[in-house]
C-alpha cells in the first residue's frame, strides 16, 4: 500500500488541473480585483475626519449620535496585542437579553403594524447603507476578538458611491478600538478611519443593486435571486436562514423604505420558522421586538422596531462551543444595527 | 521593480494555487472560493511590504488566517459556518471502503479528520500544496525544524488512523480465498 502522504496526494479534492482552479491567465473578476487594489486609495491619505468630543455635525453623527450601554465581557486581548494597559479597552458584548415579563409579539401581529405604518408610503427606500457591526474575529491559537465598526455607503446622483469604514464603538465613546485593519488585531482610536473609498458610476438591474420591491411576493422573488443560484431558485421557498441571510445583504446595500420593510415583516411571518421572543433593547438603546431562530449551534435574532416593522439589527450568537477557534457557547459571532 | 508591481505580478501568477488552497479547505462553491481569495490577496496587499521572494508559502499563510477568521459581512459567515455544518453531515455519511479501495477519497478524508487542526493542516500542505519543510515553516510561521518535526509526528498520526481505519473484511479480501469472504455470499449458501 502506498505511504500515508501518496494515499493523501491522491485524495486532493481539488487537483492542480481541476476546472476552475487550474492555473492560467486571471479571469475577468480577479483581473478587476486587481485593478481595484492597485489604484485604491493609499494609507497615507487616510485621516481621522472625526472630532474628539462629542459633537452633532453631520460627520460626527457618524460616531456620537448613538446610544451608549453597558459594556460587560472583557476578553483576554493581551496575548494579542502585547499591553495590558491597553486590555481593558477592549470588550466583547454579551448577547441581548429580552426584557423580564415583557409579551412576546406574534410576527402576524407585526405585519398588521407594518402595513399600518407603510400606508401613508413614507419614508421611501434609499440606495446605500448605514450600519454598525460587532464582528467576532477567530483565529488559531489566539483569543477570539470583537471588531465594531461602522460602515456608511452613499450613493450620488451620477451613480458613483463612497464607503466608509470606521472602527468605533457606540458603546464606549472615546475608547480605543480595536481593528484587524492590516491583519493582526490591534487598537486603534475611536473613529479610526479604515477605509474611505470611492466608485465610479456603476448600474445594475440585478439584486441586491436593484430597487427592492414592495410587496411580498415580489420581494420573494428578489431575495431568492439574492439566496440562491439559478439553478436552484425555482425549487423550495427560502428556508428561515436564507430569508436572513437575504435581507441582511439587502440591507447591506439599501436603506428599507416603509413599504418595503412591511413586505419583508410579512416574508418573516411567512416562513414560519422565528419565534417570538420578547422586548429587548438593541445595541444602540433602541427598543424592538425579538424574534429567534436557531439552527446549526448559532441563534439567529432578528430585532424589529416595535410601530413599524423595520429591522433594527441582527445578532448571531454561538449556542455550542468552537473550540478550534477558542470560541465559547454564548460568544456573539456577529452583530448588526442597521440605522436610516 | 516597485512593491506594487511585485504584488501584481505575485498576484498573477498565483492567483489559481491560492484558489485552490481556499477551495480544497473549503469544499464550497466557487463563489465562495472566491469572496475568500479576494480577502487573502487584499490583506496580502496591505501587507505587500513584507512579501518575501517566494511569496506562494507566505500567500498560503495569509490565506489559512482568512479562512479561520471571521468573515466580516455577516451573511458570508453564517454561510460558512453552514458550509462547515454542511461538510460535518457529509464526512458522516461517508462510507470507509478499507485503504485497499480503488478511490481512497473517502476514507483517507476521514482519517484526516480525527486528526488535530493542526496535524491535518501539516499533511494537506505537504500533499496538497506540495509544499517542502522551509516552505510549510513559512506557511505556518514557524522554523523549518518545527516544520519537518510536525509533519512527522502528523505523518505517524495519520498512518495510525489508517491503520485503525482499515475495516476487517479489506484485511479478509486481501488475504483469504474467495469462498471465505463473509456476508453476502453466505446468504447465497
Amino acid at each position: 500500500m502506498a505511504d500515508e502522504l501518496e494515499l493523501l496526494r491522491r485524495a486532493n479534492p481539488v487537483p492542480d488541473d481541476a476546472p476552475h482552479f487550474a492555473d492560467g491567465p486571471l479571469d475577468g473578476r480577479a483581473e478587476h480585483r486587481l485593478q481595484r487594489l492597485l489604484n485604491e486609495p493609499r494609507p497615507g491619505r487616510r485621516f481621522r475626519p472625526l472630532p474628539a468630543s462629542a459633537g452633532r455635525t453631520g460627520r460626527a453623527r457618524l460616531v456620537w449620535g448613538l446610544a451608549a450601554t453597558a459594556v460587560v465581557l472583557v476578553i483576554a486581548v493581551n496575548a494579542v496585542l502585547g499591553d495590558p494597559g491597553t486590555s481593558r479597552a477592549v470588550a466583547a458584548p454579551r448577547p441581548l437579553t429580552v426584557h423580564a415579563a415583557s409579551a412576546p409579539v406574534p410576527l402576524r401581529d407585526m405585519v398588521a403594524l407594518a402595513d399600518a405604518a407603510a400606508a401613508a408610503g413614507s419614508p421611501g427606500p434609499r440606495k446605500g447603507t448605514h450600519v454598525q457591526s460587532w464582528s467576532l474575529g477567530m483565529s488559531d491559537g489566539k483569543p477570539p476578538v470583537t471588531l465594531p465598526e461602522e460602515r456608511v455607503v452613499r450613493w450620488r446622483a451620477d451613480a458613483s458611491h463612497t464607503e466608509l469604514v470606521v472602527a468605533t464603538d457606540p458603546r464606549r465613546p472615546g475608547r480605543p478600538v480595536l481593528t484587524d485593519e492590516g491583519g493582526e488585531p490591534h487598537l486603534v482610536a475611536d473613529g479610526h478611519v479604515i477605509s474611505r473609498t470611492t466608485y465610479p458610476p456603476m448600474w445594475s438591474d440585478a439584486p441586491p443593486e436593484a430597487p427592492p420591491p414592495h410587496t411580498a411576493a415580489r420581494l420573494r422573488v428578489y431575495l431568492t435571486e439574492i439566496a440562491r443560484t439559478q439553478a436552484d431558485r425555482g425549487t423550495a421557498a427560502l428556508s428561515t436562514a436564507e430569508l436572513l441571510d437575504a435581507v441582511a445583504e439587502l440591507l447591506g446595500h439599501w436603506t428599507l423604505g416603509a413599504r418595503e420593510s412591511a413586505a419583508v415583516v410579512r416574508l418573516f411571518a411567512g416562513t414560519g420558522g422565528l419565534r417570538p421572543a420578547g422586548e429587548v433593547t438593541d445595541r444602540l438603546g433602541r427598543p424592538g421586538h425579538a424574534y429567534v431562530y436557531d439552527a446549526r449551534g448559532v441563534r439567529h435574532m432578528l430585532i424589529l422596531e416595535p410601530r413599524t416593522g423595520a429591522v433594527l439589527g441582527m445578532e448571531d450568537t454561538f449556542t455550542e462551543d468552537a473550540p478550534e477557534y477558542g470560541v465559547k457557547a454564548g460568544a456573539v459571532m456577529g452583530y448588526s444595527a442597521w440605522m436610516r | 521593480m516597485s512593491n506594487d508591481e511585485i504584488f501584481a505580478a505575485a498576484y498573477r501568477e498565483h492567483y489559481w494555487a491560492v484558489s485552490r488552497y481556499v477551495a480544497r479547505r473549503l469544499r464550497g462553491r466557487a463563489d465562495e472560493v472566491e469572496e475568500v481569495v479576494a480577502e487573502v490577496f487584499t490583506v496580502a496587499w496591505r501587507r505587500r511590504a513584507d512579501l518575501p521572494a517566494t511569496p506562494l508559502p507566505w500567500l498560503y499563510g495569509v490565506a489559512r488566517n482568512c479562512l479561520a477568521n471571521a468573515v466580516r459581512g455577516r451573511g458570508r459567515r453564517r454561510r460558512l459556518v453552514d458550509r462547515l455544518g454542511n461538510d460535518e453531515a457529509a464526512h458522516a455519511r461517508h462510507v470507509a471502503a478499507g485503504p485497499d479501495a480503488e478511490a481512497p477519497g473517502a476514507w483517507v478524508h476521514e482519517a484526516l479528520d480525527r486528526l488535530s487542526p493542526a496535524d491535518r493542516e501539516v499533511l494537506r500542505l505537504a500533499a496538497w500544496e506540495e509544499l517542502g519543510a522551509d516552505e510549510i515553516a513559512v506557511a505556518l510561521g514557524c522554523g523549518s525544524r518545527a516544520a519537518a518535526m510536525r509533519l512527522h509526528r502528523a505523518r505517524n498520526r495519520l498512518r495510525a488512523e489508517i491503520d485503525r481505519l482499515r475495516p476487517p473484511v479489506a484485511v479478509a479480501a486481501a488475504t483469504a480465498p474467495a469462498d471465505a469472504t463473509p456476508c453476502e455470499d453466505d446468504r447465497h449458501g
